[in-house]
């Protein structure tokens, strides 16, 4: 199911196009007011959008030419269907940055076709065989690790537009649905076995954010220490990577055989550590444990996050301390206490402070990566 | 922007063209069809509802919109229409009515900036003069027409039917 945006000044009609795509499966919020439905597509960036050309104030071609020139945007799917419906029209609006063209009438047959196509185009565009598999740890509690997770998860989807989802393996009560102000009606406690466990039992498990992020939510009631089970884990992170484009997943501050089994898959592992003597310190506690079970990663990093308006220990010290260099590091963001209130990650927002700017970083690079192998194939 | 109907009326879309504008937009027609409201002779104008004006030498580039324009019949040189029923009086599009009566004739006609090429119905004597007169109203039927910018070749509007207004047409050629 993707969401698509409709906009046409013609209620009649956007209402007979809604119908035919809520028919074809898809989530479709319509728009009559083009100005309008053009700040709605910057704000929340739909899977896809059907525009029409002829509608007052601004044309399809005005918006379809903004939105490519949008960062985050240039690959939105734009379906034109319009009334004009000559040669030069349809040459005028692949020009403007239209992706496909139909001239009304349509027929619904017809509609959902050119959409799915649409939608089948872009995920073999960027999409890799395998996702990708984010895995944020670290044993120290309190320095900011689900929001971390929450904001990095988030940026990921709002920059890239593909599927992404975010796993919260918390077994004392998941923190991840508050930050996104989600009701989480199923959660891991609720996946079968997993000998039972598949895609289409596996997604109805997911909660979807309107950001169109995906989440695993973890149970509000604190959980057995060991749950999930480590061959559980190991039968749904292949069934996300399969699917979602990134999984980026906030790992329990349990050492444990479903800790290491997460660990072992993670295509980027990042260790989250606060400025202080005692996240240092477990931090060289948890890598000396992991370098003991003989796990390999593929890529390891260390996130250095200011949680208070003071540092205890400046970045130098702490990698004297982890005899390591920190990849990232996050200031204090005065924002995130009002962002965690409100439930908007800070990411989906227009903030400028230090958190989103140094997590829509990190997603750029890890989005580039993606690119870059899709342009090599 | 397909048809909308309203009781016995009902308004078709239409891309209408003058020496330098094409303007897309909706004309509210009865039974008659557009060639109705063409040829009424109470009225020198036609309106069009939700214009959109294009200059002809960028047709796809919408440079204003308007809620009602109104053009003189007289400076109309042809209108592109989709859908031949929406041109011609309900009923008549099939059989020996007086639009679809006679043989079909190719013919090649150029108006100010544009050549079109189609067919038409004609009964009676095969030769231009007599198919220009004879025909009714002031515009003529083309049906499964094309119309191309003569100067610009690579900018055509094809229609299942095209209205030429008969004095604005400059050669008229006749094929079989």
């Amino acid at each position: 199911m993707a969401r698509i945006y409709v906009i046409d000044d013609d209620e009649q009609l956007l209402r007979m196009v809604g119908l035919m795509l809520d028919r074809g499966g898809h989530a479709t919020t319509l728009i009559n007011d083009p100005v309008e439905g053009l700040e709605q597509i910057k704000q929340n960036k739909p899977d896809l959008l059907v525009l029409d050309v002829m509608m007052p104030d601004m044309s399809g071609h005005d918006i379809a030419r903004q939105i490519r020139a949008q960062k985050g945007l240039e690959s939105l799917p734009i379906l034109i269907l319009t009334a004009r419906s000559q040669e030069v029209d349809r040459a005028t609006a692949l020009k403007s940055g239209a992706d496909d063209y139909l001239s009304k009438p349509v027929t619904s047959q017809e509609l959902i076709e050119r959409v799915d196509n649409l939608l089948h185009k872009r995920e073999n565009r960027t999409r890799p065989e395998q996702g990708i598999l984010i895995v944020m740890f670290g044993m120290r509690g309190g320095v900011g690790q689900t929001t971390l997770a929450v904001n990095l998860a988030s940026a990921l989807r709002r920059l890239s537009q593909e599927e992404v989802c975010l796993v919260d393996l918390s077994p004392s009560g998941g923190q991840a649905a508050m930050h996104l102000r989600l009701q989480a009606r199923t959660t891991w406690a609720d996946l079968p076995t997993a000998s039972e466990l598949d895609w289409s039992v596996f997604k109805e498990k997911l909660t979807i954010h309107p950001s169109g992020l995906r989440l695993l939510a973890a149970p509000s009631v604190p959980q057995s220490a060991t749950e999930p089970a480590p061959e559980l884990v190991e039968a749904f992170l292949p069934l996300l990577q399969g699917q979602m484009t990134f999984t980026v997943v906030d790992m329990p501050r349990v050492f444990s055989p479903t800790f290491t089994a997460v660990l072992e898959a993670a295509d980027i592992a990042l260790h989250v550590l606060a400025a202080d003597v005692v996240s240092v310190q477990t931090a060289v506690q948890v890598d000396r444990l992991l370098s003991k079970t003989g796990i390999s990663f593929r890529q390891k990093s260390y996130v250095l996050n200011h949680i208070q308006p003071e540092a205890e220990l400046p970045q130098t010290t702490v990698e004297r301390g982890l005899n390591a260099r920190v990849a990232s590091k996050i200031n204090f963001d005065p924002n995130q206490s009002r962002a965690l209130a409100q439930g908007v990650p800070l990411t989906l927002t227009s903030a400028k402070s230090p958190l989103p700017t140094m997590m829509n970083r990190m997603a750029e690079v890890i989005w580039q990566r993606v690119v870059n192998a899709a342009a090599k194939k | 922007m397909g048809s909308t109907h309203f009781g016995r009326n009902q308004l078709i879309s239409v891309d209408l063209f003058t020496d330098a504008y094409r303007v897309t937009g909706r004309v509210l027609v009865g039974t008659g069809g557009i060639h109705a409201e063409l040829a009424n002779p109470n009225s020198d104008f036609l309106e069009l509802q939700d214009a959109y004006v294009s200059r002809i030498h960028q047709p796809g580039e919408i440079i204003s919109h308007y809620k009602v324009a109104a053009f003189r019949k007289d400076n109309i040189n042809f209108i592109v229409l989709q859908d031949r029923r929406e041109g011609i009086p309900v009923g008549t599009q099939h059989g020996r009515s007086v639009f679809t009566r006679g043989r079909s004739l190719s013919v090649f006609l150029t108006v100010p900036s544009f050549e079109v090429a189609g067919e038409i119905m004609h009964d009676g004597k095969i030769a231009p003069r007599e198919i220009l007169v004879q025909s009714i109203g002031r515009f003529l039927l083309v049906f499964s027409a094309k119309a191309s910018a003569s100067l610009y070749p690579e900018i055509s509007y094809s229609g299942d039917l095209i209205l030429i207004h008969k004095e604005r047409i400059g050669i008229f050629c006749l094929g079989t």
